[in-house]
């Protein structure tokens, strides 16, 4: 065992400032090359941990077309490296469960006010934040203050956002921007197992820990005046950004799934070179329950959001009264698998902390944003800066309609505790006026800015790629920290 | 060889390594460091009755993440986190323990899973050892 994670040296080719590409012949496992969108700093970045490995070892899954991928917030994570993106044929190509990752559908979601933050104000805002951190419970395994019966549960793994509407908890015109109207219609509940169902059914409106926040921002910069126009933003306005997944039920769900893949895999007559890569054919049996079982949790996150929407809602409106609605600018997963049609082939795309980012002429980009793209949203570290991007049509040819989905992790938790205490952390952010609610010093420690990349070069680079476009860049006010 | 456990650095992840001179003794010192990793500081002191915990994989390594994975169930689904391990059966396709616990009065936040990531259970100085990785 090697304490220190080595990178071996690869044959790589910079094909431009924002691209650099490891050939197939690296390694005679893989079936394609590699590709890491990184200017020449987040590649030396990219390069000291065990992305790359991970990226190689991607390459070599059965079915996997084009490029393995990962985009500039890209760091290691366990079997897949977070920020990858890789593609399968459907007819011939596997299914990961670990391709996804533990929390299905992670996502974010962007909620717009009609206030300017000078209008709300010092009191106002920290009134409206300590609102906010009492109506939405953080941590990883708080429950929700809704209550569903099972029957319910069901039904929200079944048919998502719908069926929180019919419940009163989503407005009509919520469901026309979000992620496939926040409901998968393959979802089978029925491959969400019991445990799964008893681990996070109870959890429906929370946070959850780790990386996950509510923050309450505000517009600080327009890049793209037309296209901030068509989302309804505008500088100084207040939004409200989400950040979390399908919690205890989603994880439960993946470990069941990586158990059963890994299973399976001999009789599929796959070999792998890391056993959490397990994966299925997509059109066997195995792939597809696994596959209606994500989607199920996926509602359920889908529905999480909705839920702390529904929250946040009711804060604003005790604060603001008629004047407090929220209004569902886009909410958008970055773990995810997705059935898509790319040029003559059906792909099953692999999105493992890595954003959908569809341009404005793909059938799946929302009607209201057909002149603009899909919108990116791009959450920063605790304190740094969020983006909001949208998608190019372009973007689909060069990495499957894909881009980054946050800063990106430098540093590990130990080292990010050794830089700053969390006292020190909620001090140097309350310092720059933004109000902390967070119950864990050593969270806030462990998830301080300095931890992560700097996430305006991200954005950068993703930006100038021509993955996605920037539109606008928001700054915390308030952070209520899972 | 004295079981025994730590943690290392990993850019987003928790990474355990551990060793002990049987697989029984790496099972009871993995849950160890998992329970008092989920207990973040706070008092590792067991109350209440033991209960007994097993579970049945393919092989070792999956044995280990599928006991890990179970400590993490009981953890957050019943606020009680497993800390004191007396392992009754340890075969290289089933573990059964008595576990004693600490009542918690929310579940135990960081982790969501152990994962399969480059894991083995590698017969190394007289005893065992393996490294796990934790996705948090």
């Amino acid at each position: 065992m090697n304490e220190t994670p080595t990178t071996p040296t690869l044959p790589s080719v910079r094909l431009n400032a924002n691209l650099v590409e490891i050939p197939v012949s690296a390694r005679p496992d893989m079936r394609v090359p590699a590709r890491v969108w990184a200017d020449e700093e987040l590649w030396q970045q990219i390069s000291r941990d065990r992305t790359l490995p991970q990226l190689l070892n991607v390459a070599t899954l059965p079915g996997i077309t084009g490029s393995a991928q990962a985009m500039p917030d890209a760091h290691e994570g366990y079997g897949f490296p977070v920020g990858g993106v890789a593609a399968f044929r459907a007819r011939d190509g596997v299914i990961s469960p670990g391709g996804v990752g533990y929390d299905i559908n992670c996502g974010v979601r962007l909620l717009a006010s009609e206030v300017e933050a000078a209008e709300l104000g010092r009191s106002r805002l920290e009134g409206i934040v300590h609102d906010l951190a009492r109506s939405i419970p953080s941590g990883m395994g708080q429950g929700s203050h809704l209550r569903f019966a099972k029957t319910d549960l069901d039904r929200v793994l079944a048919e998502g956002c719908s069926y929180l509407a019919e419940r009163g908890l989503a407005l009509p015109e919520d469901l026309k921007t979000i992620e496939a109207q926040g409901s998968l219609a393959v979802a089978d509940p029925a491959g969400v197992s019991e445990r799964a169902k008893h681990r996070g059914g109870g959890q429906l409106g929370s946070i959850g820990s780790g990386n996950h926040f509510v923050e309450v921002q505000r517009v600080e910069t327009v890049f793209d005046l037309e296209a901030a126009e068509a989302l309804g933003l505008w500088v100084e306005q207040v939004v409200i950004l989400v950040h979390t997944g399908s919690r205890g039920l989603g994880h439960q769900v993946c470990t069941d799934w990586v158990r059963s893949m890994d299973a399976v895999m001999a009789r599929h007559g796959i070999q792998l070179p890391d056993r959490e890569l397990a994966c299925a054919p997509f059109e066997s049996p195995e792939g597809k329950k696994y596959f209606g079982a994500m989607c199920a949790a996926a509602n359920f996150a889908f529905s999480n959001r909705q839920a702390i929407t529904y929250a946040a809602r009711e804060v604003f409106r005790r604060a603001l009264g008629n004047g407090g609605h929220l209004r569902v600018v886009y909410d958008v997963a970055h773990n995810m698998a997705k059935l898509e049609r790319h040029g003559e082939e059906d792909l099953v795309v692999h999105r493992k902390g890595a954003t959908r980012a569809f341009g404005p002429s793909h059938p799946e980009t929302p009607e209201a944003y057909r002149r603009i793209g899909q919108p990116v949203l791009i959450p920063g570290s605790m304190g740094t800066a969020s983006y909001v991007l949208v998608g190019t049509d372009e973007g689909l040819g060069l990495s499957f309609g894909s881009t980054c989905h946050g800063a990106g992790r430098a540093m590990s938790r130990r080292a990010a505790k050794k830089i700053q205490s969390g006292s020190e952390v909620r001090k140097a952010l309350e310092d720059r006026g933004i109000i902390v609610r967070c119950a864990s010093a050593g969270e806030l420690a462990e998830e301080a800015p300095h931890a992560y990349k700097d996430v305006d070069r991200v954005v950068e680079v993703v930006h100038q790629a021509g993955l996605a476009r920037k539109v606008a860049r928001l700054v915390p006010l308030g952070v209520i920290k899972g | 060889m004295s079981p025994w456990h730590r943690w290392v650095d990993h850019t987003s992840e928790v990474q355990l390594q551990v060793g002990a001179e049987s697989l029984g003794g790496l099972a009871a010192e993995a849950g160890r460091a998992l329970g008092l990793l989920l207990l973040r500081g706070a008092a590792a002191e067991p109350a209440g009755p033991p209960r007994e915990l097993a579970v049945s994989s393919a092989d070792r390594e999956a044995l280990l993440v599928d006991w890990l994975n179970e400590i993490l169930f009981v953890a957050e689904t019943e606020l009680w986190v497993p800390v004191e391990f007396e392992l009754r059966e340890a075969s290289p396709i089933r573990l059964r323990g008595v576990v004693r616990g600490v009542p918690v009065e929310d579940a135990p936040s960081i982790v969501k899973a152990a994962t399969l990531h480059g894991l083995q259970v590698e017969e190394r100085e007289g005893g065992l050892q393996a490294e796990v990785i934790f996705d948090v």
